[in-house]
């Protein structure tokens, strides 16, 4: 009888100067559930590293199956059936999910090498039972791209099981999916418990940890903070290990005092983002000193609304800033007229993930004054600027010419918010700000939020933690396929507010 | 006139065609080979060469395809393992094989700009002279030469190589997403290095094709940017077989056409650019096609 499926014993390791592990022991039996827990940079990603054979620990031992093992590579981990499901999946887009399924371990038909036949017929039955045996429901011939992200998710997780995986590791699995699909993920990876895989499942989220987990470990600092069977512990005890002791998310709900209209939009349509949903006649206002929070499960028209206000969608309707009427403006012209615009995508879209942080802080005012002077730059204009900006809200940094990839997440996002707050904007459009971050850049993001709203600014938000909505907005919106389907406060029932969130047939 | 035309066409489509195969099967794998251009240049030369030396147009062709193999395997590694850019690299050597030949050709023949040989074979018709009489397709029918055999052929397995064999599901998933190779166990970067020699053995076809066809003379501007033809075509092709190779017949047709249009009177500059101008015609085309896809 095994008794330790994978096991780590005393991990140390080091980058340098910083101990990312120092001294990390956990182990997850067959049949069991464990969750890591701990905020980015705690050291999760190092002993994960080290578990699937890409980084060597300086000191201590990993256990497969009761036996000690040394791993050469990652190869060597594979060959021990320890498989891992990341964050972005390893799927070829342009294939068939099949294809992805058997590529590198093909059933054959005739022949050997690299010309032998692949025999399809048998590896969609293989496809097919493997679906069958966890319980779920697969279209093999659909190209992998254009599968939904949970299936997609799931074949990768049945490739695993497929090549003799015993032990999955599950990297934030729930990051992009909707409820719907984290229910039909949790009831996959139970299923797959009940076979004797163990499953090392790597989270942010506690209330996920307390649904799923057999166990749950929270690693601080590079060490074990804590660690308990999820029936005998609770989400707070969990969280303050996590941060320390201090409260967790951000501070008491303060609300706003709401002034005159800055934004007005009126009748705006605009068609869909693939897979989403377009927009139909969209009226709201938002006021000056306040949030209006926007729910809504994703693809269901939220990052068209935001692209369309912030002039990255053609969009018809009427669309107002401050009684400025932005029809046919550009997206630079909409920010000269007072509007900032956070979006969702940080490394694609909100910076220039590997230029400067000095360039990321100043981008977008690098064709005016004081900056250039409309033929030059002038270096020493825009390291002030800069400066003054990155100060202001108290960005982390090493130096100003390090690559904006370099930082956290959260203090990419306060670069983000250091920029689009800097010409002091009637209005910000922010989509997902706190994807990604840990605990306390979320504290920070939010009280930054707070501060622009305190200062009468007008903030549309679009989130899909409902945590964040209640807390921070004034009043919130329910969108769902592509329309407005309700108006709360922000402190509304939330069984209310997930009843509009999943409204069907109005109208598509 | 419509048989000539058909005949010279499908005789101008082979070299485009042959070029073709290798680019696509190239491009899915991930690398856009810009040195087919080159390739097909070297390919040529040599075949006149050996086809002299030798007497026989097979042992040519062969030659002709296995140095151009060679070179391209030399040319992926570049790519592959120190990392160089592949459109500067592709150009680089066009550049390259144009100017050692016209070195090797003043050094070793004294000769500038063309090289005439003696007793240079030339490919054989496959069919006896007597089926000039079939209607319409007798002209082609007379004209045909193995490698257009050989090239249809290519087009017309290539589609099973790729979607039922191991190599080919590969070579998908290599251009495709090469990170997922290394983490299912496979080496993306050995299939690239197999593909891009792929695509220089039948660049070397080309050339062979092209030089052995009818003239058996080597002129430094032979290829004339057939090359970079092949390229749009498997561009406009989206890198199936037989959509590309319905590229590189419209581009043949085009040109044969246009060496008959000189005839009648119409300005020859103006008409040999045709080929060029459907070149941009077809690339606008497809990215336009592509745009509309991603929206």
């Amino acid at each position: 009888m095994t008794r330790i499926a994978l096991g780590a014993t005393e991990i140390r390791k080091s980058y340098g100067s910083v101990l990312a592990n120092q001294g990390i022991s956990l182990s997850v039996g067959p049949g069991e559930i464990h969750a890591v827990v701990g905020e980015n940079g705690a050291g999760k990603s190092t002993l994960m590293r080290v578990l699937q054979g890409i980084e060597r620990p300086d000191s201590g031992h990993v256990t497969v199956m009761d036996r000690d093992v040394s791993f050469a590579g990652p190869a060597d981990a594979l060959a021990e059936g320890i498989g891992m499901v990341h964050q972005e999946f390893m799927l070829a887009p342009d294939l068939s999910l099949l294809e992805n399924l058997v590529l590198g371990d093909e059933p054959l038909r005739w022949g050997r090498g690299a010309f032998a036949l692949i025999d399809w017929q048998s590896a969609e039955a293989q496809g097919r039972g493997l679906a069958e045996r966890i319980g779920i429901e697969v279209d093999w011939h659909r190209r992998a791209g254009a599968a939904p992200v949970h299936i997609q998710q799931f074949v990768e997780i049945i490739r695993l099981l497929r090549r003799g995986s015993r032990i999955l590791i599950l990297d934030e699995p729930t990051a992009v999916l909707a409820p719907q699909q984290v229910n039909e993920l949790f009831d996959l990876v139970r299923r797959i418990r009940e076979d004797g895989t163990a499953i090392l499942f790597i989270s942010h989220k506690i209330g996920e940890v307390m649904a799923l987990a057999d166990r749950v470990t929270v690693i601080r600092q590079g060490k074990i903070a804590f660690s308990a069977a999820v029936a005998e512990t609770s989400g707070e005890e969990i969280a303050s290990h996590i941060v320390d002791g201090s409260n967790p998310v951000g501070g008491e709900i303060r609300r706003g005092t709401p002034g005159p209209v800055v934004l007005d939009v009126a009748g705006l349509s605009a068609e869909a983002v693939e897979k989403s949903h377009p927009l139909h006649d969209i009226s709201f206002a938002v006021h000056s000193g306040e949030i209006v929070g926007l729910a809504g499960v994703a693809g269901n028209g939220q990052v068209e609304l935001m692209e369309a206000l912030s002039g990255l969608r053609q969009a018809k309707g009427r669309v107002e800033l401050a009684g400025i009427d932005l029809g046919g403006l550009d997206a630079e012209r909409r920010r000269a007229a007072g509007m900032g615009y956070i979006s969702p995508d940080r490394r694609h879209e909100g910076l220039a993930i590997d230029a400067s942080i000095e360039e990321n802080a100043i981008a977008g005012s690098h064709r005016a004054s004081p900056i250039s002077n409309g033929l030059w730059v002038d270096r020493g204009a825009m390291k002030r600027v800069a400066l003054e900006r990155l100060n202001r809200l108290s960005v982390k940094y090493g130096a100003l010419r390090d690559p904006v990839a370099s930082l956290s997440g959260g203090n990419q996002q306060r670069v983000v918010f250091a920029r689009e707050t800097a010409g002091s904007p009637q209005l910000l459009l922010v989509s997902q700000p706190t994807r990604g971050v840990d605990l306390n850049g979320i504290a920070a993001i939010h009280s930054i939020l707070r501060d622009f709203r305190d200062a009468d600014g007008a903030v549309l938000l679009v989130s899909e933690e409902l945590d964040e909505l209640q807390m921070l907005s004034d009043r919130i919106m329910v969108m769902a396929q592509g329309r407005i389907v309700g108006a709360l406060d922000a402190d509304a029932d939330r069984r209310e507010i997930g009843r509009l969130m999943v409204m069907e047939g109005v109208g598509a | 006139m419509i048989e000539q035309i058909l005949a010279s066409g499908v005789v101008l489509t082979t070299p485009i065609l042959l070029a073709a195969i290798g680019g696509l099967v190239n491009r899915q794998a991930g690398i856009v080979n810009i040195a087919l251009e080159g390739k097909m240049l070297v390919g040529a030369f040599v075949a006149i060469v050996i086809s002299a030396a030798t007497g026989s147009w097979l042992v040519a062709t062969l030659a002709a395809a296995l140095v151009s193999m060679v070179i391209g395997y030399g040319f992926s590694l570049t790519i592959t393992r120190l990392g160089a850019n592949m459109i500067t690299a592709g150009l680089g050597l066009n550049v390259l094989a144009a100017g050692a030949i016209g070195f090797l050709m003043s050094y070793a023949y004294g000769s500038s700009g063309t090289l005439r040989l003696p007793d240079v074979a030339l490919l054989p018709h496959v069919f006896p002279q007597s089926v000039e009489s079939v209607p319409v397709v007798g002209q082609l029918l007379a004209h045909l030469d193995p490698l257009t055999i050989l090239a249809v052929l290519a087009i017309a397995v290539l589609p099973f190589l790729l979607g039922a064999t191991r190599f080919g599901l590969w070579i998908r998933a290599t251009g495709n997403a090469a990170p997922v190779m290394l983490a299912v166990g496979l080496k993306p970067k050995l299939l690239q290095e197999a593909s891009t020699a792929f695509a220089g053995f039948f660049a070397g076809l080309a050339g062979a094709q092209l030089a052995l066809a009818s003239i058996g003379i080597f002129n430094e501007g032979l290829t004339a940017g057939r090359g970079f033809i092949a390229l749009a075509a498997f561009y406009f092709g989206r890198d199936r077989p037989w959509q590309t190779a319905a590229a590189c017949l419209l581009f043949g047709l085009l040109d044969a056409a246009q060496i008959r249009m000189q005839t009648v009177g119409l300005p020859p500059r103006l008409i040999g650019a045709l080929p060029y101008l459907m070149v941009l015609v077809a690339l606008v085309v497809s990215q336009m096609r592509s745009l509309r896809r991603t929206q």
